[in-house]
């Protein structure tokens, strides 16, 4: 049982800091980022082959972070010349075009026959079982520390220019600030957060392959944040544990209902997760942060 | 590269494009006069194509019959999400309703994984050999697909530019605000254009149906090159996404000799950045309205 | 003298449409300026060019003996050239204050580093423009609503907000679009006595686009005379605007 929820923690929190990433694009400063998965995909593979290939665990999550930044970089500067929309069919583009080449650059990265044998993240140490539970610990902090920058952040007068740069950017021009540094760093910061998820990701399920990198991820995260409401670290927290509740939610009850199989129940899983996109769009628009352009 | 081969991967480009400029058309439309990017698109395009496979399993083998029925389909589903949706999004930033496409997408492809399963799908046609004239290869079913394709089009302009509702469509799409001012009923014609892209997304999901097979996520794949395709022609112009579609298709099929041909969706996305970036508006598109 | 804020021959279309016809301006140092037209005349276009939003296809924009035609709007503000729009864009979702302090020009604070390292400069900064902020916003009568999201204000609010903004920039020339629109009567005397302080005590020249003629025929000493792209009249308010010219072309001749 405990070892049940220790897992499910970690999931959660792997999840969390996806989150708050995400809200600091989208919520913070007004970057619509639907190529989440990307950079998480970027961090769990860089992590991977570098540790596969004999690095140890703490440099090849700081690469992994670093790498996910740096190609958010170019995205980044899209981003100056791309309206809402347009950045976000880009950037979910860009994530299909990560998962093309994470399929076809099988001399890399094994495609979909996947990458097994990911050393775990304390393993090392001999701990054992226990190695869950450091796991666990490790990625609370890292949450911590996440939410402890945010919460600094947002007061500060780089989070409220960030702000102000997601209320109305036409303004924030007129008083005579650039919103094109910040919003380039907002994204590479968001994105290294998500490539750190990525790595404990990785190194949490040993194995890897571009089936679990879809889009969907991605949609996992926005209606993580919207649930538990845009704008606030807080809701990226709570959204962050609903979402776990759902994913788990919906495992259990395959146990419960007869006859449905594990293809159907990730249907049911795609259709709550449209329905829910829908409703909250449609319902609850505080959710959604009205931007005005 | 031979000669021959560079006229069969143009052959097979312009076909491809023909059929990508169907959802292109559809996307351009639904930016036009209700600008937002339909994410749901690609999801109309598989939905429409299951159910023609299901007329023609339930109907015989009557291919036009299965067209018939994923035209209905297609209309429906893409009138149903407006009328419950879309509608009620209007007069929100264009974020809301592309989120919430997104969410009519997922929707959309998980009830029909739910119902109709995952299986791959493939269109009863009569199996003809290809014409070859000397090494160039020519499938009568392609022509058949870029044929419907073309009438597609050639309704869709005749529509746009010899009817009232389209001629409204176009007023809507050009200055909604003097639109509205002229006394255009909007939910009327927004009705119409909803029916007429489902239309759209259904011919084009059966024609790549019966050019390849249906998969759940046939429609998905597409919409990255849909978008490009309606890039490069310019938003809000039909003819550029006719335009784009062909362009893109060639460029596709050109580069398979050099990247694979796996890798053609990445194509479309290096295009659709190249166009971004150097010349927003497209070929034949109106205003700067990347920023 | 030569003028603070000028334009030279200025024109600019939309779509083959001439929005902006050979326009040219001058606003003297702690000048008191306005803008008035029909609705279309190219007003609020020629405000965009002049502040930066919009390119001219041609003419020249100068302000403090530097020209500025090629500028981006955020270098004119940083230059000392302010301006207001139309509706309101305040920063909605943050306070009053925070709405002030966004705009106070700041070196460390707004750095990605500042959020990190060096948390005591930060705070230095944070107090002192906290005191000039809560200075202007007094001023301009926000103290009641100081903690509230800018978004929950009224429409009168809201203008002086943006103004309250465009003076932590500390402005030599501020442009504003339609101060008195939507505004009640006793904040439109409220925002016209700010205005003349601010020019008596502050020296920030104004130019004024606005549709309130009694009220701006109060307030500025020079006004202008827009239709259909091209200046009509210029010169003292109340000779300009009893001009037959400028009369016909408000109510189309009739009186």
């Amino acid at each position: 049982m405990t070892a049940y929820l220790v897992a499910v923690g970690i999931i959660a929190l792997i999840y969390m800091l996806l989150t708050i990433g995400l809200n600091l694009q989208y919520g913070y400063t007004g970057l619509i980022n639907f190529g989440v998965v990307a950079f998480f995909a970027i961090g769990a593979y860089a992590s991977a082959l570098l540790t596969l290939a004999g690095w140890p665990l703490l440099p090849a999550f700081v690469v992994a972070m670093v790498a996910a930044a740096v190609v958010a970089y170019p995205i980044g500067l899209l981003s100056l010349r791309l309206s809402d929309d347009y950045l976000a069919v880009v950037t979910l583009g860009f994530s299909e075009v990560v998962r093309l080449v994470i399929q076809q650059e099988r001399w890399l990265t094994h495609g979909v026959q996947g990458l097994p044998g990911i050393p775990r993240i304390f393993h090392s140490l001999g701990v054992g079982q226990y190695a869950e539970l450091a796991t666990l610990a490790a990625l609370a902090l890292c949450n911590l520390a996440a939410i402890g920058l945010m919460l600094h952040l947002v007061r500060s007068p780089y989070g409220r220019l960030i702000q102000a740069i997601r209320d109305d950017e036409v303004a924030v021009e007129a008083i005579g600030k650039d919103p094109r540094r910040l919003k380039v760093q907002v994204f590479m910061l968001g994105s290294g957060l998500a490539g750190l998820a990525g790595a404990f990701y990785a190194h949490f399920i040993t194995y890897l392959s571009p089936d679990q990198f879809l889009p969907l991820v991605t949609f996992y995260v926005w209606i993580a944040m919207i649930i538990g409401g845009t704008g606030r670290t807080t809701g990226a927290v709570a959204g962050s544990l609903i979402l776990m509740v759902f994913l788990e939610g919906s495992r259990f009850a395959r146990d419960w209902i007869p006859g449905v199989s594990e293809v159907q129940m990730a249907s049911v899983r795609l259709a709550l997760v449209g329905l829910a996109l829908i409703l909250f769009t449609m319902y609850r628009p505080q959710g959604m942060m009205g931007v005005r352009r | 590269m031979t000669l021959v081969d560079f006229c069969n991967l143009l052959i097979n480009g312009t076909i491809e494009g023909l059929l990508i400029a169907l959802p292109a058309l559809a996307l351009t439309l639904v930016m036009g006069v209700a600008r937002f990017p339909n994410a749901a698109t690609g999801d109309y395009m598989t939905v429409a194509a299951y159910a023609g496979i299901g007329v023609q399993a339930l109907g015989g083998a009557s291919i036009i019959l299965a067209g018939l029925g994923a035209i209905a389909a297609g209309s429906a589903i893409a009138v149903v999400f407006y009328l419950w949706v879309l509608r009620a999004l209007r007069g929100r930033p264009p974020v809301a309703s592309l989120v919430a496409s997104i969410g009519i997408a997922f929707f959309a492809r998980s009830m029909l994984t739910l119902f109709v399963g995952h299986d791959q799908q493939t269109f009863a046609v009569p199996l003809v050999r290809a014409w070859n004239f000397g090494g160039i290869r020519l499938l009568p079913t392609d022509l058949y697909v870029a044929a419907v394709a073309l009438l597609a089009m050639a309704a869709l302009f005749a529509l746009l530019h010899l009817t009232p509702i389209g001629r409204q469509m176009r007023a809507i799409a050009d200055n909604p605000d003097l639109a509205r001012a002229c006394g255009i009923r909007s939910g009327r014609v927004l009705l119409a254009l909803w029916a007429v892209v489902g239309v759209l997304c259904a011919l084009g999901g059966m024609m790549f149906g019966v050019k390849a097979v249906v998969s759940p996520d046939l429609g998905w794949e597409l919409l990255i090159p849909a978008f490009a395709a309606m890039i490069l022609g310019g938003i809000g112009s039909p003819a550029g996404a006719v335009a784009g579609g062909v362009l893109l298709g060639i460029a596709s099929e050109l580069s398979v000799p050099f990247v694979g041909p796996s890798y053609k969706i990445a194509v479309a996305f290096a295009l659709l950045l190249l166009v971004l970036l150097l010349r927003p508006r497209g070929l034949f598109g109106k205003a700067i309205l990347a920023r | 003298m030569s003028a603070l804020l000028a334009a030279a021959g200025v024109r600019k279309s939309f779509d083959g449409f001439l929005v902006l016809d050979d326009v040219s301006f001058a606003v003297p140092e702690r000048g008191l300026t306005g803008i008035v037209g029909t609705n279309g005349a190219g007003k609020s276009t020629l405000f965009a060019v002049v502040s930066g939003q919009l390119e001219a296809d041609g003419g020249r924009v100068t302000f403090a003996d530097a020209d500025i035609t090629g500028l981006p709007p955020t270098r004119r503000a940083r230059l000392g050239l302010g301006r207001t729009f139309q509706v309101p864009r305040e920063f909605a979702h943050l306070t009053v204050r925070e709405n002030f302090l966004v705009a106070a020009r700041r070196e460390y604070g707004e750095t990605l580093r500042s959020v990190f390292i060096g948390w005591g400069r930060v705070r230095r900064e944070e107090r002192a423009l906290r005191e000039r902020a809560d200075a202007w916003i007094e001023f301009l009568n926000l103290k009641q609503v100081r903690g509230k999201p800018a978004g929950t204000l009224s429409g009168g609010q809201k203008k002086l907000l943006e103004l309250g903004r465009m003076l932590m920039l500390e402005p030599k020339c501020i442009l504003l679009d339609e101060p008195f629109a939507g505004v009640n009567p006793v904040l439109v005397g409220e925002i016209s006595t700010r205005i003349r302080e601010l020019n008596a005590t502050h020296g920030i020249a104004f130019v004024i686009i606005e549709h309130h003629l009694e009220a701006l025929k109060a307030l500025v000493g020079h006004l202008y005379v827009m239709d259909q792209g091209r200046i009509i009249a210029d010169g003292d308010p109340t000779a300009v605007l009893a001009e037959p010219r400028v009369l016909e072309a408000y109510m189309g001749g009739v009186i």
